[in-house]
């Protein structure tokens, strides 16, 4: 059976993996959240200070679904990997930024604009892990396991042996992450709506 | 010499929109286009022309001076204080 093996939620103030807090939000330091985990968690690429929030977003849950599954790489050949992700508002925070290095008199900056597309973060995935599997980026109006039941089923179906997915909406307002890692196994968290949607709105106890 | 490589560690940052970097975090003599270093890529040595220009008035029109030029901070200030000096 397909089941769910690992996952990340990545809210503004905190970030968990498979259910547990593994970095809170420092209010009081100078890094931003983003580097804030990125130095918590020892992680050693600095092309990650290039990227965009969006890539930052999904390089950071990616790792972390890694080391909750620290086998992947060496169970699945580097295109049995398939990478399946959605947001709501496309790559718009980027776009906004770029636009506004040549409205405000400038010139438009390449470095930004290499980053106005969604599935550059797949690019950035596949690249820091030389995975070449099959990915797709859709924009949906809302988190819809339907997307990745169906999609990922194509995928299963026709050479990929794991699926990383993940819903990545990043804003200047939001932060709504949550990626989730689906193997075969004989038994465990069935990857279906009912868990897809309970393991999605993750959060720790101590926020309540 | 030390003043120039911290406002080229400054600029790097701003003209290739590095916020979350600070000067701090670039040693003067890590590779900028090494994955060890700062992790820079062909975009960004476009970036890094523009940035001689619109900072320091230097046009580099030869690849084989930029490929020299723009291995690490010091060798950047080098060849900022060589042009100026010419």
């Amino acid at each position: 059976m397909k089941v769910i093996t690992a996952y990340c939620n990545l809210s503004a103030d905190e970030c968990l993996l498979n259910g547990d807090v593994v970095a809170r939000r420092d209010a009081g330091s100078e890094d931003s959240w983003f580097k804030q985990i990125y130095r918590q968690q020892g992680l050693g690429y600095p092309k990650f200070y290039k990227m965009d929030g969006l890539s930052q977003a999904g390089y950071l849950a990616s790792e972390l679904i890694k080391k909750a599954s620290p086998g992947i790489s060496n169970t699945y050949t580097d295109d049995e990997i398939a990478l399946v992700f959605a947001n709501a508002s496309s790559s718009a925070e980027t776009d906004r930024r770029f636009m506004q290095t040549y409205e405000a008199g400038g010139s438009p900056s390449p470095s930004l604009f290499v980053y106005t597309l969604p599935n550059i973060v797949l690019g950035e995935i596949a690249i820091a892990n030389k995975w070449y599997g099959e990915n797709m980026f859709a924009v949906l109006p809302k988190f819809a396991p339907g997307f990745y039941l169906d999609y990922g089923q194509i995928l299963l179906g026709s050479g990929s042996r794991a699926l990383l997915c993940g819903w990545l909406e990043v804003t200047a307002n939001t932060t709504d992450v949550f990626l989730f890692l689906v193997e075969e196994r004989e038994s465990g968290t069935e990857f279906n709506t009912e868990n897809l949607l309970h393991l999605s709105q993750a959060t720790s106890v101590a926020t309540f | 010499m030390d003043s120039l490589k911290q406002d080229l560690k400054k600029q790097i940052i701003e003209q290739l929109n590095l916020e979350d970097l600070s000067v701090e975090d670039i040693a003067d003599d890590a590779l900028l286009f090494n994955d060890q270093g700062l992790g820079l890529d062909s975009i960004d040595a476009l970036e890094l022309i523009v940035l001689l220009e619109k900072y320091h008035g230097i046009q580099l029109t030869n690849p084989e001076e930029g490929k020299e030029a723009f291995k690490s901070i010091n060798t950047m200030a080098e060849y900022i204080n060589k042009r100026k000096a010419a």
